[in-house]
């Protein structure tokens, strides 16, 4: 039986993030259940999230580039909305549906409050002609992709296809099952000139394994893709056999 | 986040100026390597673009430090090909734990309240939280027993922790 001391040693390391996974959840259980330990924890979660904001660098020499912030927007642009690195085939018609409805139900809405509040419906308007600009856009290159996929070279690839249209690159699986705990799938790219994969985006799959998925590099910049199960979170070199390659 | 959740990229842009710097630089003290810094640094911001519900509530500053620590450690374990399991995957995930008074130290004060630990609890809480190694690495490298290893940490913590709440409090 561990002196109680001892415990709170354990808190502390715990709390800084050193002990092993099997230590780490025995801790948890622990804290669960002791009031003092819990306490003791509180007490020292603060100091070990400083220890990380002292590492904060401010001197412009020792900060990342302005590159790097641009390389990060152009990345968060180019995926049409959040969560949209990973797109559904079914959700195509979901949201095809969705947009449908909403469309129905702005129109009649419009049509009956015209009639009744005519000045207040101007606002109204205003703003469900935006929903409706937006969700139009969505359609649109939702429609784009489809046509692109339609139109596109396919590589066997694994569980799945490898569709190629001019610089775009998608990965589409069927049945893919999800990947283990606190694992998720990775996709890779090989830049031209290369020995070396690089990482694309993370990914896991949607309902039923089903994944249609943009990759942000350019079809015309890499001479191979990879799919592999990597740490969530994802790798910067794979650390475990792919399973789907396609050499272009 | 709640804007960067709805896909308003000019709240993303705003984050990663505000945080940018953090994430760099915890990336930085964990790789030293600043090419791999900002690789890491990339990869948290996009990861926070695409699963912005990995943030579910609590201090945002306290989470980002940890995504950003765990992240760059999956970087050291990818560079040397070291299985996963000798190091925890995360931190604990009590993330709106950190005091409002301390949240709001800038890093210069945080950086002096380290600096002032007594080096024998400041190296191996640094070794620690920089070094992706757990407490029996802590004692095989450096020689001291483990019991002596978890005792130092913890009263370098509790040190700290009454150090910042001074500071906080001026």
């Amino acid at each position: 039986m561990m002196a109680h001391d001892e415990m709170l040693d354990n808190v502390a390391v715990y709390a800084l993030g050193v002990l092993p996974d099997s230590e780490a959840r025995a801790v948890a259980e622990h804290l669960q259940t002791c009031d003092e330990c819990r306490e003791e924890y509180r007490q020292l979660s603060p100091a070990v999230t400083a220890i990380g904001r002292s590492a904060e660098v401010f001197e412009a020499a020792d900060s990342p580039g302005p590159l790097l912030k641009a390389r990060i927007m152009r990345e968060i642009r180019r995926a049409p909305e959040v969560s949209g690195h990973i797109a559904r085939p079914p959700s195509y018609l979901g949201l095809l549906a969705a947009a449908c409805l909403v469309f129905a139900i702005a129109a009649g809405l419009l049509d009956w409050t015209l009639r009744r509040h005519v000045e207040r419906d101007q606002a109204q308007i205003a703003a469900q002609s935006a929903l409706l600009a937006q969700q139009s856009a969505t359609l649109q290159r939702q429609s784009a992709t489809i046509g692109d996929l339609a139109n596109s070279k396919r590589y066997a690839f694994g569980p799945g296809t490898l569709l190629v249209n001019g610089p775009r690159l998608y990965i589409a699986m069927r049945a893919l099952p999800p990947p283990p705990k606190g694992k998720v799938y990775q996709a890779w790219t090989l830049p031209k000139g290369s020995k070396r994969m690089a990482p694309s985006v993370t990914f896991e799959p949607g309902a039923g394994g089903a994944t249609l998925l943009r990759l942000p590099e350019s079809a015309q910049r890499v001479t191979a893709v990879a799919v592999s199960v990597e740490p969530a979170g994802g790798s910067l070199q794979p650390t475990s056999k792919p399973i789907a390659v396609a050499v272009l | 986040m709640e804007r960067v959740r709805r896909g308003d990229a000019g709240a993303f842009e705003a984050l990663y100026d505000e945080y940018h710097r953090l994430v760099y630089g915890v990336a930085l003290r964990v790789l030293a390597d600043r090419g791999a810094a900002e690789d890491v640094t990339q990869a948290v911001f996009l990861k926070i673009w695409s699963h912005p519900e990995a943030f579910v509530s609590g201090n945002f500053g306290a989470w980002i430090v940890r995504v950003a620590r765990n992240r760059a450690f999956d970087a050291v374990r990818a560079r040397a090909a070291r299985p996963e399991e000798e190091v925890p995957d995360a931190m604990p995930a009590e993330d709106s734990l950190e005091d409002a008074a301390i949240s709001r130290l800038d890093a210069a004060s945080l950086r002096k309240a380290v600096a002032q630990l007594p080096a024998e609890q400041r190296e191996l809480i640094e070794l620690g939280f920089f070094g992706g190694v757990t407490h029996q690495e802590i004692a095989r490298s450096t020689g001291l027993p483990l019991g002596t290893v978890k005792t130092r940490i913890r009263s370098g913590l509790r040190r700290l922790r009454a150090a910042l709440d001074g500071v906080a409090a001026v």
